[in-house]
């Protein structure tokens, strides 16, 4: 019985003392001591919890976010690559649309051909292109970029086609100058560049104007754009006057033409 | 074999040149990569095992190129034979020398191709760029050229090698 009640009493005491010491906080001193012997141990085990923490992060784990590194990488690589692929597409969209609306403009039924190739001698300009016989490619057919006069046809096999273009020395292409009205024939430089024969020194042509097919040679059809006459030189003596024609087209860059597959036909036989 | 590497070596040689050279503008002057190969015919090779070959070569690049038919041809059969002239009288296996082979074959080619042109257009122009191609492919030729034979030795010889040994191994499981 005196048990029970001595526990009771502990009991409300205990409970007494406990809120008054909550209500405000008070260590006497004693956790001073305390901190003071225990913190230096708990600092030194959180030093090697965290060094070991760290070696486990920094090094073991490590294996595991080196493939993680590695497949981000490869991810990277996949999007870097897919990002050039859509570039490119989109460059392609480009020129093709470019094409397109050039191949809306035309009266003549044209074929659109890939360049595959070019020349393997930097002394002749050709190109091979995509199309061939069995697309309806003939020998002689004009080839047309939007800039204007890429070539002739000048080698057919079944799927593919040699072109000449305007640029080999071996090309000529009867032309006027557009705004004069002038005639020349233009044939092709080692250069890059074209010459216009046959321009009479009493022609008043300038650096500048735009040279268009004649549409005489039989070849090409009228109006289609040649080049821009760069250079003019007279000379004291002769009828005719030397005129550099740079084409609008860079050849360099030349990755799909379009094949006029019905160009004008002159029966110079009949007309006779 | 052996006609099975020429026809892949130049297989190789000729799509570079005609597709992915020109895309390159660093190589906007670069020579006609078969010219070493020729060399290498002429300079390694006998000439009954060759001459056909050569003579093939030219006409599939006659076909490719823009050029006068026949002018590939011509200049790679004469490649050929001044090159076996040259081994005969001179004796140029030396390496330094053949440094020096290359360019002259390139030099050679140019030299046809020019000819070439003016015949069939008596009336063309050659400005100065066209001596600055010539220059720089003989300085391409002259530094690369060389590699290129070493290359084309090399493979062969253990091209060959290989061969001779499969063939040994197979006659002796027969026996």
């Amino acid at each position: 019985m005196v048990m029970i009640v001595c526990a009771v009493v502990l009991i409300v005491v205990n409970i007494i003392i406990l809120s008054v010491n909550s209500s405000r906080y008070s260590s006497y001193g004693s956790g001073r001591i305390a901190i003071f012997f225990i913190a230096p141990f708990q600092e030194t085990v959180a030093q090697s919890v965290q060094f070991l923490k760290n070696i486990w992060g920094h090094y073991f784990f490590l294996v595991s976010v080196a493939k993680e590194n590695d497949n981000l990488k490869k991810a990277i690589n996949h999007a870097i690559d897919k990002n050039n692929k859509y570039r490119e597409i989109e460059i392609s969209n480009f020129r093709l649309r470019n094409l397109l609306n050039f191949r809306k403009t035309m009266t003549n039924r044209v074929l659109v051909a890939k360049v595959i190739g070019q020349d393997p001698s930097p002394w002749f300009k050709t190109i091979i292109i995509d199309k061939g016989k069995s697309d309806g490619i003939e020998k002689g057919l004009p080839v047309v970029v939007p800039e204007g006069i890429a070539g002739q046809v000048i080698d057919i096999s079944y799927n593919y086609s040699k072109v000449l273009l305007i640029i080999d020395q071996n090309s000529a292409v009867d032309v006027l100058v557009q705004r004069t009205r002038d005639r020349g024939l233009v044939k092709g430089q080692s250069d890059g560049r074209c010459l216009a024969n046959y321009v009479l020194r009493k022609h008043d042509i300038k650096v500048g104007d735009t040279v268009i097919s004649s549409g005489l040679d039989g070849v090409f059809p009228k109006g289609l754009r040649v080049g821009y006459i760069s250079e003019i030189v007279k000379r004291n003596s002769g009828i005719f006057q030397e005129v550099t024609v740079t084409p609008y087209i860079d050849f360099e860059k030349l990755e799909e033409v379009l094949v006029i597959l019905d160009p004008p036909k002159h029966d110079f036989v009949s007309e006779q | 074999m052996t006609y099975c590497f020429y026809i892949c070596v130049c297989l190789c040689l000729v799509i570079f040149q005609t597709t992915i050279i020109p895309h390159i503008s660093l190589f906007n002057n670069f020579y006609d990569l078969l010219v070493p190969f020729i060399i290498y015919l002429g300079l390694f090779r006998p000439a009954r095992e060759s001459i056909l070959f050569i003579l093939v070569l030219g006409f599939l690049m006659d076909n490719l190129s823009g050029a006068p038919f026949g002018l590939y041809v011509t200049t790679y059969f004469w490649l050929f034979i001044i090159a076996k002239l040259v081994i005969r009288y001179l004796h140029v296996r030396n390496n330094i020398l053949l440094l020096f082979i290359i360019a002259a074959g390139v030099l050679m080619e140019n030299i046809i191709f020019i000819a070439g042109v003016s015949m069939s257009n008596p009336d063309s122009q050659f400005p100065a760029i066209t001596i600055r191609t010539v220059i720089f492919q003989i300085l391409w030729a002259g530094c690369t050229g060389f590699f290129f034979l070493i290359f084309f030795n090399h493979v062969h010889k253990k091209l060959e090698k290989w061969f001779n040994e499969l063939i040994a191994e197979k006659a002796n499981i027969m026996k």
